[in-house]
């Protein structure tokens, strides 16, 4: 089982690490865009929807990364002093109670969603815009998908800490 | 009390009680919600197709182009931080100001002001200011009460003097609140707020506190010298030179980006970007030094290219191009190429010198533990809603007897009730879309019309306040750890008492001439 939530982590680890280089892409062509507007009165919607979808793809592909490196906020007051089993019953029940019944939900919600998108392959609405709005749409299955993944990893380590009653490495 | 209220109710006080188990944030109040809606649905109060807005909902967050600003800002921060930009500004300050009486304590906040400028994460901020200049502080002979308030203090302005986070998120929050206010009173040609309106409109009250902070420690080092003592003997002499070197080109890009998104000349993401840019280049400049010239000379074309266009028509594809432009053009392809290399070799620098992988680490960390938490606020707002809460709400703001006044007090009070709990994210994607509506339909205080930058700007200074409240204040929580053991945790936060009572006391100054809000924003964008 440990072997099973180390794949999970390893994938979300390299989904966020490739994806966090979407960063620099941002950066690099909004700076694009504003030389193009400023100095040479041109602008691109394609460009500007790459921008678009560049941004929405590096939050919505790493959140199970961020998940994983513990990188969402949380009220620590009594979890940073609690000891390794406590904090292991938190993750585990946080995901059962809270992070699955969320993820099932969108899933179940988004997926008629989606799958309208994908049946008529929806384009950009503008003129000269990308012809990929559908698997923009997707990217939220993709979201809640990498969330419960990397959730079942935690409460695999978690259930490994309750149950071995000696010190496990923690899931970062 | 209706079975639905109660629900609203209680899905609050839930949520409450359980995020102090400490799972996500996000995924707690979303979770709630799900269970809250689950009840409402088994005792019918709760209609369940409400749930199937939540994928339009969240490819709202996805396009929205206000936001796009969000991960560019926190580049900006992050990348000034990494690249130790701020460690040499603040250290140089130190040696600037040490000399006097409370004079590391007031460096300290100046810094904190200019770093926040061009960021607004309180962690980062607070942790390089707690690293730095605490030991610094303590070695001198500070009280550690002022020096942990000081510097907690110092890293939250970050969240008031724009550009900042907390005002992108409360500009975006607001603009729809502005629209959904005048659209019920019958107004369909709405008046609109930015985000540069309440960049424009936080810039005085921001300097102000900043003030406020100085001053305090001023009276402190006057009071009670031994608090804040000057440096020992011995300290080195900063020259010129070293303090323009440090001082010049972090402050001169955190004013170039500002100064475009006041002036209307940018829109804060584009601003944003140049500062993002920006800060790639003066991190390289760091790091490679044998390199100046080619960053040099790449802040020459970025110079020549800007002064070039907005002194010369060079928009394409026109048929009436003369030969100059012609030749400007060419000229203006020439310097863009020059700024495209020059920015390339920066970003191979900062790669080379392992400063931008952990950048994009942190700051792809950072943007999606935001947007993972405003999608879980819109989880627990769509049910709030589903279960008739904002119209709870409405009925009792508009029923209190003290009017406008009262109702704005309350909100303020849950505001800052909250603060203890959850940060500002969650109280602004919660709180504001339910009570902003109702509060811009009433009148200021004053009696004149509601001013959506006033209000904004007293939401701010208040969510501010959040970050530093002992117990749970996010900057409290940085500060603690990184600060030595010799600081008790006693004394961050009785340290931070003073700065909080000077954050409730700038809400009555806002309260009582609400132009240090409004009167900028009105110089700037006059048709408003």
């Amino acid at each position: 089982m440990l072997k099973f939530a180390a794949a999970i982590e390893g994938l979300n680890d390299r989904i966020g690490r490739f994806t966090s280089w979407g960063i620099l892409v941002l950066v690099v062509l909004q700076f694009a865009v504003v030389i193009q507007r400023y100095v040479f009165g041109v602008g691109f919607v394609w460009l500007q929807e790459t921008i678009t979808y560049v941004y929405a793809s590096v939050f919505m592909l790493a959140a199970g990364f961020t998940l994983l490196r513990d990188g969402h906020v949380r009220v620590d007051i009594w979890y940073r002093e609690a000891s390794e089993k406590a904090r292991a019953l938190v993750d585990l029940l946080g995901a059962l109670v809270f992070l699955w019944p969320v993820t099932g939900l969108l899933l179940f919600v988004a997926w008629p969603y989606v799958s309208r998108s994908f049946a008529i392959l929806e384009g950009s609405r503008e003129s000269g815009g990308l012809p990929l709005l559908y698997l923009l749409k997707g990217e939220i299955l993709i979201f809640a998908a990498a969330l419960a993944l990397q959730g079942l990893a935690r409460a695999i380590r978690a259930v490994a800490v309750l149950g071995n009653g000696e010190t496990e490495e923690g899931a970062r | 009390m209706s079975v639905s209220e109660g629900l609203d109710i209680g899905m609050f006080v839930v949520a409450c009680v359980v995020l102090l188990a400490g799972y996500p944030v996000a995924f707690t109040l979303s979770g709630t919600a799900v269970a809250f809606a689950l009840l409402g649905w088994a005792l019918h109060v709760f209609d369940p197709t409400f749930l199937s807005a939540l994928p339009q909902r969240i490819f709202g967050i996805m396009t929205n182009p206000v936001l796009i600003s969000v991960p560019l800002f926190v580049f900006m921060g992050v990348m000034l931080e990494r690249s130790k930009v701020a460690e040499l500004l603040l250290e140089t300050m130190g040696r600037l100001f040490g000399r006097i009486p409370g004079g590391l304590g007031i460096s300290v906040t100046l810094v904190g002001a200019l770093l926040a400028a061009s960021t607004g994460i309180v962690g980062a901020t607070v942790v390089t200011m707690g690293l730095l200049s605490l030991p610094t502080m303590l070695r001198w002979g500070y009280d550690p009460k002022l020096a942990s308030g000081s510097i907690a203090a110092a890293g939250t302005l970050g969240q008031i003097i724009p550009p900042s986070l907390v005002l992108v998120v409360l500009g975006d929050v607001l603009a729809n609140a502005y629209q959904i206010a005048q659209t019920s009173q019958g107004n369909f040609a709405p008046e609109t707020v930015s985000v540069s309106d309440l960049f424009a409109g936080a810039l005085i009250p921001g300097l102000v506190l900043a003030g406020l902070y100085i001053v305090w420690q001023v009276i402190v080092a006057i009071v009670n010298p031994k608090a804040s003592p000057p440096a020992p003997a011995g300290l080195g002499k900063v020259t010129l030179r070293e303090v323009a070197g440090a001082l010049i080109p972090p402050v001169a890009l955190v004013l170039c980006v500002l100064g475009s998104i006041l002036f209307g000349i940018a829109t804060p993401t584009e601003a944003a970007s140049v500062g993002a840019a920006g800060t790639l280049l003066l991190g390289a400049q760091r790091r490679a030094p044998h390199l100046a010239r080619w960053f040099v000379a790449t802040w020459i074309s970025l110079a020549l290219l800007l002064a070039m266009a907005s002194s010369i028509d060079m928009r394409l594809g026109r048929s009436d191009t003369t030969a100059v432009e012609h030749v400007a053009i060419v000229v203006a392809a020439l310097l863009s190429l020059g700024l495209a290399s020059g920015l390339l070799l920066a970003i191979r620098v900062n790669f080379r010198e392992d400063v931008l992988t952990p950048v994009v680490r942190t700051t792809t960390e950072i943007t999606t533990m935001v947007f993972t938490i405003v999608v879980g606020a819109t989880f627990f707002s769509l049910v709030f809603r589903g279960l008739g809460g904002e119209a709870m709400v409405a009925r009792h703001l508009e029923a209190l007897p003290g009017g406008s006044a009262q109702a704005i007090i309350v909100v303020m009070v849950a505001m800052f009730l909250l603060g203890f709990f959850v940060d500002y994210l969650e109280i602004a994607y919660i709180v504001v879309p339910i009570a902003a509506p109702v509060l811009l339909k009433m009148p200021m205080p004053d009696g004149s019309a509601m001013s959506p930058v006033w209000l904004g700007v007293l939401m701010s200074v208040n969510l501010q306040t959040s970050f530093m409240h002992p117990p749970f204040g996010a900057a409290l929580f940085f500060l603690r750890g990184v600060a030595p053991p010799e600081v008790k945790t006693s004394h961050i936060y009785l340290g931070a008492i003073p700065f909080v009572v000077i954050q409730i006391l700038m809400l009555w100054v806002l309260w009582e001439w609400p132009s240090l809000a409004t009167w900028l924003p009105r110089l700037l964008y006059a048709s408003q």
